[in-house]
């Protein structure tokens, strides 16, 4: 017999509501909740098919520890065991600071709680970061700056229907995210105006009234020159309810992020409204990761420092992500192969948990229960549908033990517990321990409060030249391909299909380059240059070119070492000027 | 056809008869969603008649469900050992409504056609379908445009029994061998149904016909024109394919979608074969081998699911179109662009 198990999807920061359908321990579907507010009956590709990577073989399902180049299976008290022996060896001759760790947005609320104790009251370290660092850790510094710690339930998905204008950054931030995306297209219907403003699309879909042909990072400039925009359109952005829209895993940097929100925010009509600001993520606990104290404290290294060649860090506690996926530079990889000591606590086998020491099995979201937090501020039950998979175990009764094995204590138990802890401990996380989270629609945090002084941020100006192309790079450490869960649904993998490494440019310049199909192209900016294959795209707008940032080795060549932007205190490749010429 | 009376008290007697010999599945609420779960009695008469109120999932489900285990395999020594999953015992579906009957009558024939699909068939054969009609469609049903009900006729051989609600008790309609054993379970408890009970069902019926919301689904007939005579401009595929999030919703939940997927599933010496549904969305699902994909474009995605649904299906090999009016797409659909919507717009 089939059991249907209410709970919330964990593709990405929406939230919809869905039931679990198992059978005989194994997942089999799923369907939405139609008396859900976000879902209200609608799911995505993703969502539809999350039970297949609920069925997934490449799960990690026994301690592993290094031996040799290889690694051999152990019991779990070996495990921690001899991680509590890494950990007091490398504290006892480098202090605790040579010790970091990594949370993660796919981890549950408690969990997190858990991790930034661990780092903060057991091991003694301020080096804690979460493996958002280089990409959504630049929007949520922002949105701290304007509403302080607490950033409170910043936006609403089921209102954004009755916006009278929403500003879509980035065309992904509407078909990617379809809980979005729908109430963009009902807000069309009901007469708002829609606005996309991306650089690297040739033409937007019919129900957008304008295109601003202009990357995110320069947005703030040309919004404020109002640069092919119609008169009037702007205005909407200032009346209450009028949305914004963005990717938070791409938006970077951070003064840019800060400035488009606080575009919107000086509009507005009335100083008691605030826009509807919905910062998506890939990854579905990305505020409640931020929430919960997955960051630096001050004088704690963020992930990049402590990957730095020079960084006194040894060991890294790295938890639920495969870290080697998302660092931006080729150097910070190889200095994680070269740390003294490396646990991994995740799901799947991977890069990271192949370089690591320790490897721990946790259960997924749909084999534990927990709070997330989704990009309205909604903390919602996750709920298990089904059991841990092999000797998988959850944080909240792993890092106590690993606690003890340190000499230290850690709260632990049942997740109720913990939630009771955090509803004490993190402000505005005080409806966390209520009835309110259990109930479908889960327990909205507290409205925002904007900080009395908004802080302002210099504007990048918009990048243009007659004779030169635009190249974007846009931030695809996280883009969907690169994501486990995809990798492990067998439709989704079919619909994802791994970029090449290539460099995407429209069609008609390609033919009048003279370019043929996989020719080399020489591009050359003030930082560097690169030959790389072209790749002819029609929906690629003319005199632009893409170039992925998670190419490393090729945006390297052609973009030197990047920014460091001064918020976040991590790298980032804004958009450049090149030559372009066949090599 | 015979044609009995069944008192509204004397339901749960009968269930209760039933499920001493095989499954009885009838509508059961799960949170606030409705599921066809197993019921040994106590039916929800709310939700076995009155208004239409539909499951979140067509009956498709039962025969076709969203993952399935094909065969378990296992090496021993050179060899493979296959094991196929039992299949249940009979079950009775009690309380399908008349667009989800229609459209398991529509997966069998696919599913015969060219080739019998046996882990189709051998949970076809194990259902009997008793067909609640509708007497009160509601806002999104558009079935009168399908042949998808709200009655199903009499005479066709879509279901095993259909009840008609007569406020007190239900006509039984009762017409294949499975649905006469269904009755003999407990015989005492059916009358023989009077002229004027027939006479009620058809007011009911003529009544349940025209009670249905003025919508777009009345130029289905244009629709069909207009897409079969190619007299849809690609400019409007693809103003529609723009709404269209590629989410796969409304294949899953039509009753008449049939498509899917196989994967396996390997650990180590043993795994098994699964199939899931596919979806016509998706750009996976024609892209080639070398990356080409000949429907690689969503408004072309969108053509082709709706030349096949409104066009190719109704006058190539059925003699009906590929959608039996339960509205569920209007539901599932992120984009706006349900059945109702595309054919309002394809009619212009």
């Amino acid at each position: 017999m089939i059991k249907n198990t209410p709970t919330i999807c964990s593709f990405c920061s929406c939230g919809c509501g869905m039931f679990v359908r198992t059978q005989d321990g194994e997942a089999r579907g799923v369907i939405p909740s139609t008396t859900h507010p976000v879902s209200q009956g609608r799911l995505c590709h993703r969502g539809w098919n999350r039970f297949q990577n609920l069925r997934s073989v490449n799960r990690l399902v026994k301690p592993l520890v290094r031996e040799g180049e290889g690694m051999k299976e152990t019991g779990w008290n070996e495990a921690l065991k001899l991680s509590g022996e890494k950990i007091k060896d490398l504290i006892g001759r480098h202090g605790p600071e040579s010790i970091g760790v990594i949370g993660s947005p796919w981890l549950s609320n408690e969990d997190n709680y858990l991790v930034s104790l661990l780092a903060r009251q057991v091991i003694g370290t301020k080096n804690l970061d979460g493996s958002y660092r280089f990409g959504a850790a630049a929007a949520l510094s922002a949105l701290n700056q304007l509403f302080g710690e607490g950033i409170g339930a910043v936006g609403s998905i089921p209102a954004l229907k009755e916006s009278p204008a929403v500003l879509v950054v980035g065309r992904d931030a509407h078909r990617d995210f379809s809980p979005v995306g729908s109430r963009v297209v009902q807000a069309f219907q009901q007469g708002a105006q829609i606005i996309l403003a991306d650089a690297s699309a040739a033409k937007a879909d019919h129900f957008y009234k304008t295109l601003i042909p202009v990357p995110a990072d320069r947005l703030p400039a040309a919004l404020a020159a109002k640069r092919d925009i119609p008169l009037g359109v702007l205005d909407l952005l200032g009346k209450p309810g009028a949305g914004l829209v963005f990717v938070a895993d791409q938006l970077g940097p951070s003064a840019s992020a800060l400035a488009l929100i606080n575009y919107l925010i000086e509009r507005r009509a009335s100083a008691k409204d605030l826009p509807n600001l919905l910062a998506l993520s890939r990854s579905p606990n990305l505020r409640g990761a931020w929430d919960l104290g997955i960051r630096p404290p001050a004088g704690g290294l963020n992930l990049e420092e402590m990957l730095a060649p020079e960084s006194k860090v040894k060991g890294l506690l790295v938890f639920a992500e495969d870290l080697s996926v998302h660092l931006p530079k080729a150097a910070l990889l190889e200095k994680l192969k070269k740390l003294d000591f490396v646990l991994w606590a995740g799901r799947f086998k991977n890069d990271t948990a192949k370089l690591a020491h320790v490897v721990l099995p946790l259960p997924l979201f749909a084999e534990s229960e927990g709070t997330l937090t989704s990009c309205e501020g909604r903390i919602q039950l996750s709920r298990p549908a089904l059991s841990p998979r092999g000797e998988s175990r959850g944080l909240s009764e792993v890092l106590p033990e690993l606690a003890q094995a340190l000499g230290k204590s850690l709260p632990g138990g049942p997740a109720a517990a913990i939630r009771k802890e955090i509803g004490k401990a993190v402000p505005g996380y005080e409806k966390i321990t209520g009835p309110e989270v259990e109930s479908e629609a889960g327990a909205l945090l507290a409205p925002p409060r904007l900080a009395s002084a908004p802080p302002k941020s210099a504007v990048l100006p918009v990048l243009e030249s007659a004779d030169k192309f635009l190249l974007l790079i846009p931030n695809t450490l996280y883009a969907w391909e690169r994501n486990r869960m995809i990798a492990e649904s067998p439709v989704l993998y079919i619909e994802y299909q791994a970029e090449r490494p290539a460099l995407k440019m429209n069609l008609q310049d390609a033919k009048d380059f003279k370019f043929r199909p996989g020719e080399k192209a020489k591009i050359r900016s003030e930082r560097g240059e690169l030959q790389v294959a072209l790749q002819a795209d029609e929906g690629v707008p003319r005199r632009t070119l893409v170039l992925s940032s998670h190419f490393l080795n090729l945006v390297e060549s052609v973009a030197g070492k990047g920014e460091i932007d001064p918020v976040t205190r991590s790298v980032y490749f804004p958009s450049l000027l090149v030559t372009v010429e066949k090599a | 056809m015979d044609r009995y009376i069944l008192r509204k008290e004397d339901v749960n007697r009968w269930v209760e008869a039933l499920a001493r010999t095989q499954e009885v599945l009838a509508p059961t609420r799960v949170e606030k969603e409705i599921f066809f779960a197993p019921t040994q009695m106590a039916v929800d008469l709310n939700l076995l008649s009155g208004t239409a109120t539909l499951p979140y999932l067509p009956a498709k489900d039962l025969v076709l469900p969203h993952s399935e285990n094909l065969f378990h395999f296992t090496r021993k020594g050179g060899d493979y050992e296959l094991t196929v999953p039992e299949e249940k015992k009979t079950a009775v579906v009690l309380g399908i409504r008349s667009c989800d009957t229609s459209g398991i009558y529509w997966l069998d024939k696919f599913y015969q056609e060219n080739f019998s699909d046996c882990y189709y068939w051998r949970r076809r054969n194990n259902l009997i379908l008793v067909t609640m009609a509708c007497n009160q469609p509601v806002k999104n049903c558009f079935c009168v445009c399908c042949e998808g009900g709200p009655f199903l006729d009499s005479e066709r051989d879509e279901f095993d029994i259909q009840l008609v609600d007569l406020q007190d008790s239900y006509l039984v309609e009762c017409k294949s061998s499975k649905g006469k054993a269904l009755i003999e379970a407990n015989p005492k408890l059916f009358a023989k149904a009077d002229p004027s009970a027939v006479k009620t069902r058809e007011a009911l019926e003529e009544k349940s016909r025209n009670s249905f919301q003025p919508d777009p689904t009345s130029y289905m007939s244009t629709a069909i024109r207009r897409i079969t005579s190619n007299a849809v401009t690609p400019e409007t595929w693809t103003e529609l394919g723009e709404k269209c999030f590629d989410c796969g919703g409304c294949a899953f939940v039509c009753p008449c979608c049939s498509c899917f997927g196989v994967g396996y599933l390997n650990e180590g010496e043993k795994g098994c074969h699964y199939r899931f549904w596919d979806s016509c969305d998706y750009s996976g699902f024609t892209r080639e081998v070398s990356g080409h994909n000949p429907r690689g474009e969503k408004g072309e995605r969108f053509k082709r699911r709706f030349f096949h649904k409104l066009s190719y299906q109704y006058l190539k090999r059925d003699g009906r179109i590929g959608c039996v009016g339960c509205g569920r797409c209007i539901t599932a659909c992120p984009g706006e662009v349900g059945m109702p919507t595309v054919v309002e717009r394809l009619r212009k």
